[in-house]
């Protein structure tokens, strides 16, 4: 909505990782059930999202209106400087949640052992997908959202606050970030150059999907995701280059995605 | 090199306080200034833990080595400067050598930076001990007769030496899948540990091998393809959090109640390796130094404990290689100023480091005569019974690179040919 390629995500990933593992900590060291871990877990990704209107409010708003190789450098510089507040703060070591991963046990799920963890993780996305989802097409702030992306001055002509909007916005983009961080934490370790990982799938999600589009990006990692999957069982030698494949296939074929606006 | 009057009074104070507690007068030799070494430490990215650990055990040793009076009377100072990637850290080196006139610089960890570092230590005259880097291209040498540089254990020792555990400990095997990251030591492992163990168990068939690239966070497709390839054993030489990653997803999946493990070099984050999710039962390498080693000296106890008292972490093998440097470089300097106070040039603590063999943290460790480093190395079963959260190994192989490691101008496959097995 706002028109910025913002690499910065992927810092905002690493974060509610890093954030969700110490928060999960915590609530272990208190002694609280390890059943329930996923509260802590969600309420640190989600709490750690306010750093959102810190960066918008404190950065952004800034470079709206500038070129986006300006965009780019400044988000970019964020990455880098978000990378080593972890390191100052986290240190350097893979920080996990150690085996709180099968508290939930494991079902058979069509012939596979699935961690029960891994169906939560699911259901979450689907429900966040959903979510936004109703919030963009059913709501008055989704209409306002909706119109703003589409021209922002028209937008601004017929009474939006968009210093509001762009805050609020994109605090729920970083709120996304760091609880999907928080979330995929208790499967895998946190490391400090996990964002930067992010930003180059993130990047191919948005290539296929189509920049500024909700269900391109939905369509677009699952496509990613498959194709990782499939091509690492069928042919492991081409896993990142199938992607790269793709992707270009889209840039040459279908500039603005599968499901990106066409400008007029 | 200029000592200022109030760097004058320190050193002398300082000195003076640490001979009243040794109970020994301080004792200077000509120049009189403190001995600066340089230290490169990777700082940043995947293997920053491992470059902490080299720097921390640096650290220890030169703190030890200044109480007890020094090298040669003179107090060391350690000039840290950061590895990163082969360009930069070849200025740094440099930089260290030219501006900041260390005697020596110890450190490099990635064999694509050491490689870059090499030639330059040749050309600048200075002695350069490499912790954890080689001077391989794939796995031969490139700096077979090096003078200044001097190199670490070959990067596929711990793949030769888990090819030759794994018919002991896992008879009967005949499929085998490999999963490592996706540069040079990765695929060095997988292909050496191949040649090893196809000369123990003839008929063995390598069904799948992956390579992701470093830094990937999930594993779950791997581990599907893995499990599909129905293989008896896997053989990973993750060395990173990317160990620890995957051991949890596998056990999310049963992967070890199908097939067995081999680990060669997850024993660098040994302490990440928790119960809850690491089982019983697989080959698990640590390397150069096994910080549980029941058999281990007063000095590793010692290091072990002050290290978990600083850091609340039991150290990884990199402690050792670093510990070994340091103490090395010492035991050389001393040995060529022949008893006595003078401090000897480069080029004769060069010779004197050629074949020393020092009390290194793990063993007695030395420099062979083509100056790359001869120790052991530590590998075993994984046993939940001991008193910390993760896994520890029982029993313990200790394996010397006397007979893991190629012999100096010999080719690796051509040697690994002519075993008798």
């Amino acid at each position: 909505m706002q028109k910025i390629f913002n690499l910065a995500c992927g810092s905002f990933y690493a974060l509610g990782a890093y954030v969700g593992v110490s928060a999960v900590q915590a609530f272990t060291a208190a002694g609280g059930p390890p059943w329930l871990f996923v509260v802590p877990l969600v309420v640190a990704g989600l709490g750690v999202g306010v750093v959102g209107v810190v960066v918008e409010r404190g950065l952004l708003r800034y470079v709206y209106e500038r070129d986006e190789t300006f965009q780019l450098l400044l988000t970019f510089a964020l990455v880098l400087m978000l990378e080593d507040v972890i390191r100052m703060v986290w240190g350097t070591s893979p920080r996990s949640t150690s085996g709180l991963y099968l508290a939930y046990g494991q079902v058979r799920l069509l012939g596979a052992t699935v961690p029960v963890y891994n169906l939560i993780v699911v259901a979450a996305s689907l429900v966040i997908a959903l979510s936004i989802g109703w919030l963009l097409t059913r709501t008055a702030f989704g209409r306002i959202m909706r119109a703003t992306a589409d021209n922002r001055q028209m937008a601004e002509a017929l009474g939006v606050d968009l210093r509001r909007v762009y805050a609020r916005v994109f605090t729920l983009g970083t709120a996304l970030g760091t609880l999907g961080g928080a979330l995929v934490i208790p499967a895998t370790a946190a490391m400090s150059e996990m964002g930067i990982e992010l930003i180059v799938e993130a990047f191919a999600v948005v290539v296929i999907g189509g920049l500024g589009s909700m269900r391109g990006a939905f369509v677009g990692a699952l496509v990613v995701g498959i194709l990782r999957a499939v091509a690492i069982s069928v042919f492991p030698e081409i896993e990142m280059l199938l992607i790269y494949l793709i992707v270009i296939a889209v840039l040459v074929l279908r500039p603005h995605g599968l499901f990106g606006a066409v400008p007029a | 090199m200029t000592t200022t009057r109030r760097q004058f009074l320190t050193l002398v104070g300082g000195a003076a306080a640490v001979g009243a507690r040794l109970g020994a007068a301080p004792a200077f030799a000509q120049g009189g200034g403190p001995v600066k070494i340089g230290v490169l430490a990777i700082r940043a990215g995947i293997a920053a833990p491992v470059g902490a650990a080299g720097l921390r055990s640096t650290e220890w040793w030169a703190e030890r080595t200044n109480k007890a009076g020094g090298i040669l009377g003179r107090q060391v100072q350690l000039v840290v400067e950061e590895e990163s990637n082969p360009k930069d850290t070849v200025e740094r080196y440099r930089k260290l050598v030219l501006q900041d006139k260390v005697e020596v610089v110890i450190g490099g960890i990635s064999t694509g930076v050491t490689l870059a570092l090499g030639p330059v230590a040749e050309d600048l005259a200075t002695p350069w001990l490499s912790w954890d880097g080689t001077t391989q291209k794939g796995v031969e040498e490139t700096m077979p007769n090096p003078k200044w540089a001097f190199k670490s254990v070959d990067n596929e020792v711990e793949a030769i030496v888990a090819g030759m555990l794994t018919p002991k400990y896992f008879k009967g095997i005949k499929t085998v899948a490999g999963i490592g990251n996706d540069y040079s030591y990765g695929h060095d492992c997988w292909e050496t540990y191949q040649a090893v163990l196809r000369r123990y168990v003839p008929d063995v068939k390598f069904v799948l091998e992956l390579f992701p690239k470093l830094g990937v966070t999930d594993f779950t497709s791997h581990i599907a393809s893995i499990q599909q390839s129905k293989a008896d054993l896997l053989m990973c030489s993750f060395w990173s959090g990317d160990a620890t990653i995957i051991m949890k997803q596998a056990a999310a999946v049963g992967l070890f109640k199908q097939m067995k493990g081999v680990f060669t070099t997850a024993g660098g984050v040994h302490d990440s390796l928790k119960k809850e999710f690491t089982p019983e039962g697989l080959l698990l390498g640590y390397n150069t130094m096994y910080f549980a080693d029941p058999k281990g000296s007063p000095l590793l106890k010692q290091f072990v404990g002050d290290y978990k008292a600083k850091y609340n972490e039991y150290p990884p093998y990199e402690c050792d290689h670093a510990y070994f440097n340091a103490e090395s470089y010492k035991q050389a300097v001393e040995k060529a100023a022949r008893g006595g106070k003078q401090w000897p040039d480069k080029a004769a603590v060069v010779k004197a480091l050629e074949g020393i063999e020092v009390e290194s943290l793990s063993a007695k460790r030395s420099w062979r005569e083509d100056h790359v480093q001869m120790c052991n190395f530590y590998q075993g079963i994984t046993t939940h019974k001991n008193g910390y959260d993760f896994v520890t190994i029982d029993p313990i192989e200790v394996v010397s690179t006397k007979q893991a490691m190629k012999p100096a101008g010999s080719k690796l496959m051509d040697w690994i040919k002519g075993w008798k097995v």
